[in-house]
């Protein structure tokens, strides 16, 4: 588990105020937002999406497309995630 | 023997009279001075009963019965006329007319001597007054029928035929005279079911009563016994001494400017005869539940009284700001000023004006802050008299038991008002644990009880109780579950009648959920659906011409039935989603793991909802040993099937139990305020209560907890810190005590707190003082482990970050 995904899952966790979860719950590969066929994922809804959207914004310095099936897939997972960050922090 | 068959024998010439006189004079061909004789025999009978009678009424009418019968008997002979023989009928129903009559005006009343004759029990019966009311009247029902029949019987003979003569006092007469007795029979069944000992409440005087009937008695339940000597027996009052006391109280009010008066008392005895002092003395009367001082001083104002039947603990410093009235002093103080017998002074005790009567009750906040309700004494008149319709039947020699409060309206009503009103005799103190009913099963009991005590009868004792006779158990102040119902039926025989209402609007309906879910209105209740989907009531005892709208989502009947579909504040829009939260409750409860279970509507960066869950005995094994998320994610799973992933909860918390308060109500704030404590792996909240400055909280820190890190690694105990912060903590989030601490007093720890032990801290919050004190006991109270008391920082705008163990 890279450094970069910890720290994301740490946002997450602060700033969607979620409870009972440690990063360790969180499966990098699992989906955000509703499951998988595994049943895994975090299960969040729309608005989480929204308020995870600027946290991201806030802590990494990173934009998001308007285009809202691209900016789904920047949000499919942990690991999509870190690497659209990692992708795009440098420029 | 031989009288006894005389006696048979001039009855049956007395009844049989017309019919022997037609026969004689139309078939058997006898002179009417033949027929005389007869006249003369039957005198002479009568003066054989003259002769007998003790009673100077009966010796009069018998005597004035015999000389006219002579006196006939005698015109007949010598006139040799018939008209004097026929006279006989008119002269019996003459003299029962005279005898009758009499009894009127020289009370009892006939029907009333017969009744007390037919039921020894009636002279300390509470109904005596309405039963012998009922009975002058059927008295004077008989008079006037015999001066009816009389002159039928007078045109009869000077009119019409012998035959129509005979046939009328030969038979109709006496078919009427039966008719009479079925109809006056049949109508004093049905009063003395219902109304025969019912007075309204502004309407009692100081004899609506015998003095000896029982008004109330304590723990153990004694029977008043026929000398009327049971005021020295202890708890029990009669109605002399009720009506002795509550002229005390009106004297001591009358004498004193003060009004309103705060009223608190709670020995219900003290309760009723201190509001019936007030009501009759014209004293507002504000009734109040919560006796926490700093309710009452935020009520009081200088002019205004405070009579209660207990005092505040200690603080001498205190009692000067809130003068404080006992009862007992009063009634002590009273009884000395009139020391050379009650009689010197003339007893304060009467009727009073219902309309003009005010009082103020407090709603027990199920949904918000408790809210003063104005209400006028014709408000519960008028709802008492329909109570009595609808139930009287049932109550008849039955003693009235609670466990409610009787400052709350459904209290004051059933375990106040309504035993002063109908004359049943009250226990002055609640029933608290449902194993007591053992006590009381050799009695008939009426018992006004909640939700909360029903559930913990289901759930504290397991055997059915033997009661005598099954007692009749009324519920109310929330929802009664039926399966709550079902086991409260099995231990007591009775299923439970509910009864809907409000501070607001008073009874509503009722039902018994056996019967199924619907409710029957009172009939002076008229329903309609308000613009928003909630019921609305107008009834005689709501004053607002518009009636009151209740929070409830309603589906009415055409007949004036209806079934209840939640409380509208309970669909809630979450981030512009509407969801109805009962629906939510209701699909987790589907899973079959949860007992009990309420949903709330959180604000915090977002609107989302929470749950806080009873696990049911399926859902513990369930869940034995199983992480708190993945017990969440089960839940969130299975509701996702039904609702949107935006309406299903995002924060759960599983308890003991759900925090009741006194009344058995399940606040939304109290879950709500459970929800801003954020989770922690370190410590478990397992149940919790929250009364006005005061929590009490099962608490468990698990081994895992971090709390019991580098402290003595061998022996793992909770470290003081963390007990004084934890205090901190759920002082701030549960009782609203500001941040900052400024010291320590008197902290003492007694006992180790060891992982996975669970403990009970009870907190109270003083905020005149700005002073916290705390202890912490084990579960049943017996180990103290620690308990201090905290000074908070009253001035400090801010206070620093919390300070973690």
């Amino acid at each position: 588990m890279s450094d970069l995904n910890t720290r994301i899952k740490e946002v997450m966790i602060e700033s969607l105020e979620l409870e009972d979860i440690t990063p360790a719950d969180i499966v990098d590969s699992a989906p955000i937002f509703g499951k998988n066929e595994a049943g895994e994922g975090l299960g969040l809804d729309s608005i989480d999406a929204l308020e995870l959207g600027i946290a991201i914004k806030e802590n990494f310095g990173v934009t998001f497309s308007t285009v809202k099936e691209e900016t789904k897939k920047h949000f499919a997972s942990v690991d999509a995630l870190a690497a659209y960050i990692s992708a795009n922090s440098k420029g | 023997m031989k009288r006894f068959a005389g006696k048979i024998f001039f009855t049956a010439i007395s009844v049989l009279y017309p019919v022997i006189v037609f026969c004689g004079l139309r078939y058997w061909g006898l002179s009417p001075r033949r027929l005389s004789l007869m006249l003369i025999a039957l005198a002479f009978y009568h003066f054989l009963n003259f002769t007998r009678s003790k009673s100077g009424v009966d010796r009069g009418r018998t005597g004035g019965l015999v000389a006219l019968v002579l006196a006939c008997a005698i015109f007949a002979f010598v006139a040799n006329n018939v008209l004097f023989v026929k006279l006989y009928p008119v002269l019996v129903n003459l003299s029962l007319l005279v005898f009758f009559g009499f009894t009127l005006w020289r009370p009892p009343s006939f029907a009333f001597r017969m009744a007390c004759l037919g039921d020894k029990s009636l002279n300390m019966s509470p109904a005596f007054k309405a039963v012998e009311r009922y009975c002058q009247k059927v008295t004077v029902a008989w008079c006037i029928f015999f001066v009816v029949n009389g002159i039928i019987a007078v045109l009869t003979v000077f009119v019409c035929s012998d035959k129509i003569w005979s046939l009328y006092n030969g038979l109709i007469s006496y078919i009427l005279i039966g008719l009479f007795f079925i109809i006056e029979y049949l109508i004093r069944k049905m009063m003395r079911n219902k109304m025969q000992s019912y007075v309204p409440v502004c309407d009692l005087e100081s004899d609506a009563r015998p003095d000896g009937a029982l008004v109330c008695f304590d723990a153990v339940a004694e029977v008043a016994d026929v000398s009327g000597a049971v005021a020295n027996v202890a708890g029990l009052r009669t109605w002399r001494d009720f009506v002795k006391d509550v002229s005390r109280v009106r004297y001591y009010l009358e004498a004193r400017e003060n009004t309103p008066w705060i009223l608190h008392c709670e020995d219900a005895y003290y309760f009723t005869v201190a509001l019936l002092a007030m009501l009759q003395s014209g004293r507002k009367a504000l009734v109040t539940a919560n006796r926490q001082e700093a309710f009452i001083k935020e009520i009081k104002k200088p002019e205004y009284g405070f009579l209660t039947d207990e005092p505040f603990a200690g603080n001498a410093s205190n009692a000067g700001e809130m003068p404080t009235t006992l009862i007992q002093d009063v009634l002590a103080e009273e009884n000395a000023r009139c020391s050379d017998g009650e009689n010197a002074r003339e007893i304060k005790f009467g009727k009073f004006d219902k309309s003009k009567a005010e009082m103020v009750l407090y709603t027990s906040g199920t949904t918000g802050e408790p809210k003063a309700v104005y209400k006028r004494f014709l408000q519960f008149e008028n709802e008492l008299f329909e109570l009595v319709k609808v139930f009287g039947n049932d109550w008849v020699n039955r003693k009235v038991y609670s466990t409610v409060n009787h400052h709350h309206i459904y209290g004051l009503l059933f375990t106040a008002l309504l035993p002063i009103a109908t004359g049943l005799p009250f226990r002055r103190h609640r029933i608290d644990f449902p194993t007591e009913l053992a006590n009381i099963a050799g009695e008939a009991a009426v018992m006004a009880s909640s939700p909360a005590f029903l559930k913990r009868l289901s759930a504290e004792t397991d055997q059915p109780f033997e009661f005598k006779c099954a007692p009749i158990i009324y519920s109310s102040g929330g929802p009664l579950p039926e399966d709550v119902a079902r086991k409260a039926c099995e231990r007591t025989g009775f299923w439970p009648m509910e009864i809907y209402g409000s501070t607001e609007t008073g009874g509503i309906a009722y039902r018994q959920s056996k019967n199924g879910l619907v409710w029957t209105p009172f009939e002076v209740c008229k329903m309609s659906v308000a613009e928003n989907g909630c019921l609305n009531i107008k009834s005689s005892y709501i004053l607002e011409e518009e009636g009151f709208t209740t929070g409830d989502l309603v589906d009415l009947y055409d007949d004036g039935r209806f079934l209840l579909k939640g409380r509208s504040d309970s669909i809630v829009k979450i981030e512009e989603k509407r969801i109805s939260l009962p629906e939510v409750e209701m699909r987790l409860k589907q899973t079959g793991l949860v007992q009990d279970v309420r949903v709330v509507p959180m604000v915090g960066k977002r609107q989302y909802l929470a749950a806080a869950i009873v696990l049911n005995a399926a859902g513990r094994e369930k869940f034995a040993g199983v992480p708190k998320l993945a017990i969440n994610n089960f839940f969130h799973d299975y509701l996702l099937k039904f609702i949107e992933n935006t309406v299903s909860p995002k924060k759960w918390r599983y308890l003991e139990e759900l925090p009741q308060n006194t009344e058995g109500k399940i606040r939304m704030r109290d879950i709500q305020s459970l929800f801003g404590l954020a989770e922690s792996p370190n410590f478990k909240i397992l149940k919790f209560r929250r009364e006005p400055g005061v929590l009490t909280a099962k608490l468990l820190f698990p081994a895992a907890s971090d709390y019991f890190d580098n402290h003595f690694p061998e022996f793992k105990l909770l470290p003081a810190v963390v007990q004084v912060d934890m205090v901190l903590r759920l002082a701030r989030n549960f009782l609203d005590v500001p941040k900052e601490l400024s010291k320590m007093n008197r902290t003492r720890f007694a006992c180790p707190i060891l992982p996975d032990v669970p403990v009970v801290v009870k907190i109270t919050y003083d905020a005149d003082a700005g002073k916290v004190i705390f202890a912490y006991t084990s579960e049943n109270g017996e180990t103290l482990y620690s308990n201090g008391s905290l000074v908070m920082n009253m001035t400090a705008a801010a206070g620093e970050g919390e300070n973690r163990g």
